[in-house]
């Protein structure tokens, strides 16, 4: 034991402790970490996220800086494994000293990491997890954009069911906390207009096959199916109801809001409803902003960019913008406070105006109606309070 | 063991320790650390599982979820871990005996399907229980306190689980030289030799699944406040397969397999995403590079060393 701890006040004197005062900032550089899933089951989402992030603090860097300072990313890929997650933080907290967290994903991941984070007294700012933790209790140094699903799910249905005047809504959910979000946010919609779910069925995360429910749905007299689904489920469940001649309205949540669905689903999909808290950003029909910044992205990554890039640059943004308006002695406090009064302005994406103030650090809790039609998702509503 | 055997054997995983501080800092080493002597912990259960008494499991995560979630609840409610933590090895034992039964009945792969099925069923309650166990939206757990004094510092956190698989170690090592651990090599090598000499063939399995079931739910209870979070997606089938691969690349032989399975399971993807950062431009930013070296590390060591690293050539 003696050895040991000899070691490891060895250990401990090698380490060169910072002269800095904020970690993460220096002179020079900003260091920004995120601990993201580039190689597990959220692999599709995370790499659009890194890369929009990425493109936007490149376009800071190369516009001079942040107060003369580089932002610079790093990136750790936790494959939404919550012990990789905790070794990640560690060593983005410790060996690169990272000011602020930003967009760590996955609910695990997150929830595993984030008193480490804010321990170390580093921010941790908009993880993508719709966990309530994420932003309340209130916390100095933790910041989300991201609702639970439930507060726009409960506008959504609110909205649909009272412009549509449907009589017997029904739910088919994943079997888990997303399902069981999206659930509560139905039902209280739903109450809100003296109704109830006319039915409910589940199915198990990673199902492929939906027949049994659509069919128990259809049997319950469903006039609107919600849909607490991702991508692929929603592809399915919707196929198969027009498999069998089930021309049901049915309404998606924003894990479905996406050009995958309509890609993979083709003609099936045609009408589905859904709720955008971003809009998806095509290229044709673009606004000349909008266009440019999808060529600048398409030649930058090789790759189309996707609503989840816009997520990630728009995020990147929103940092770049507190960061600025922290003015140049940076520490997490003066970010903090830069952040609770920053206001968000229009821009070409049509993302929502994100506030923050000291007492709410949710930053958007609106989600906007879209349906696909003619094979691309079209925004029907503005963002629904 | 004498003196300098000892030295021998722990000298390799001091300067481990010593690179990985000063390469990384102490805490990432620290933490490194914490997990792989936790894992390796959960490995030993394999290793007595598998290796020893010579059979099937594909659920081991099971067991090391019942721990955890045992501790967590506990925890939750305020039970000092003096009592918290027996109750959540004696589940991950009572776990092991249950998932077990069928090897009365089944041998070699019909049984190793059975203990899948358990598996399985374990998660399923978990996410149904929501009382309890707050379904799929998972659990919080407070750090790990010692007579009112919270272990939440990553050295701490260190000593605990090293001290704690160091105590599983020499547990084991009493085991295997025992009549019992004799017995277990006896049903491995032939069940039906093992019986014809008195051995309770059906008792010696069930024996080898509770003690790995113990092990397993102590792994469990230190995982789940190291974590500070657990959710049934956590324990699924892929960690079950994870806690295999271990105990395989170790060397399901010997206990020392355990330790050095969970450093490659743990600690390789770490240091490969730490090699990552050196590489140039667009290379580092490569989807699936650490999946892919991972596999390659995993495909290296089972072909240089069939019988795991701490096995025989």
């Amino acid at each position: 034991m003696r050895l040991l701890s000899t070691l490891l006040a060895a250990v401990l004197a090698t380490v060169p402790l910072s002269a800095a005062a904020t970690p993460g900032v220096s002179e020079r550089e900003i260091v920004v970490g995120t601990i993201s899933d580039l190689s597990g089951p959220t692999a599709l989402l995370g790499v659009p996220v890194r890369d929009g992030m990425l493109m936007r603090f490149e376009e800071a860097n190369a516009a001079g800086g942040v107060h003369g300072r580089s932002v610079r990313l790093a990136v750790e890929d936790a494959g939404y494994d919550p012990k990789r997650g905790i070794l990640a933080a560690r060593k983005l907290i410790q060996r690169d000293r990272a000011f602020a967290f930003i967009a760590n994903l996955g609910t695990p991941v997150v929830m595993a990491t984030m008193p480490m984070v804010l321990d170390a007294g580093r921010l941790h700012l908009f993880p993508f997890s719709p966990h309530e933790a994420t932003y309340s209790p209130l916390h100095p140094l933790k910041f989300q954009v991201f609702a639970p699903y439930q507060e726009y799910m409960e506008a959504g249905t609110r909205h649909m069911v009272g412009r549509g005047g449907y009589a017997r809504s029904c739910l088919l959910y994943q079997d888990d906390d997303y399902g069981l979000e999206v659930m509560k946010g139905v039902e209280s919609g739903l109450a809100q207009l003296g109704k109830a779910l006319v039915t409910k069925t589940s199915y198990k995360r990673g199902a492929t096959d939906l027949s049994s429910q659509v069919a128990r749905l259809r049997a319950a007299d469903c006039d609107l199916v919600v849909l607490a689904t991702v991508v692929r489920e929603t592809v399915a469940a919707v196929s198969e109801a027009r498999r069998i001649g089930w021309e049901v309205d049915m309404l998606v949540t924003a894990s479905g809001y996406s050009a995958q669905t309509h890609e993979l689903g083709g003609a099936a999909v045609e009408g589905l409803y859904g709720i955008s808290v971003l809009p998806h950003p095509y290229a044709e029909g673009a606004s000349p902003a909008l266009a440019g910044w999808i060529e600048r992205y398409r030649s930058r990554f090789g790759a189309a960019p996707n609503v989840w890039s816009v997520m990630g640059y728009t995020l990147a943004d929103l940092f770049v913008r507190a960061a600025e308006a922290a003015g140049p002695t940076l520490t997490a406090e003066r970010f903090a406070a830069a952040l609770e009064a920053l206001r968000s302005p229009p821009d070409f994406f049509g993302s929502p105006q994100y506030r923050f103030d000291p007492t709410d650090h949710l930053g958007n809790r609106h989600g906007r109606l879209a349906q696909i039609r003619n094979g691309r998702w079209e925004l029907l509503t503005d963002y629904l309070e | 063991m004498s003196a300098p055997g000892a030295l021998r054997r722990v000298a390799p995983w001091l300067l481990l320790l010593l690179a990985a501080g000063v390469w990384l800092g102490p805490d990432y080493a620290l933490g490194q650390a914490t997990m792989v002597a936790t894992y390796a912990i959960a490995g030993l259960g394999v290793v007595i599982v598998v290796g020893q008494a010579g059979q099937v499991t594909f659920g081991q995560g099971a067991l090391v979820a019942l721990g955890a979630y045992a501790e967590a609840v506990l925890a939750g409610r305020g039970v000092p871990v003096i009592l918290s933590l027996p109750a959540a090895v004696a589940l991950g034992a009572a776990g092991g005996a249950l998932a077990s039964l069928p090897a009365w009945r089944l041998g070699g792969l019909y049984f190793g399907m059975s203990t899948l099925a358990f598996a399985l069923l374990v998660e399923e309650a978990l996410v149904r229980w929501e009382g309890l166990t707050r379904g799929a939206a998972g659990l919080a757990t407070p750090a790990l306190a010692l007579a009112g004094v919270a272990l939440d510092a990553p050295l701490a956190q260190a000593l605990a689980s090293l001290a704690t698989l160091l105590c599983a170690l020499f547990f084991c090592r009493r085991l295997l030289a025992s009549r019992l651990g004799r017995a277990w090599r006896a049903v491995r090598e032939d069940e039906a030799a093992a019986e014809a000499c008195g051995i309770d063939a059906a008792r010696a399995k069930t024996l080898a699944f509770a003690v790995g079931g113990a092990l397993s739910g102590l792994a469990g209870a230190l995982y789940a406040h190291w974590i500070g979070f657990i959710s049934p997606e956590q324990f699924g089938l892929m960690f079950s397969f994870e806690l295999l691969m271990l105990a395989f690349i170790g060397g399901a032989r010997r206990l020392a397999g355990a330790a050095w399975g969970a450093l490659v399971i743990v600690a390789i993807p770490q240091g490969i995403a730490v090699l990552r950062d050196l590489l140039p431009g667009d290379w580092a930013r490569a989807a699936g590079l650490e999946a892919m070296l991972f596999g390659a590390v995993i495909v290296a060591v089972v072909l240089l060393r069939p019988g795991g690293i701490a096995g025989r050539r």
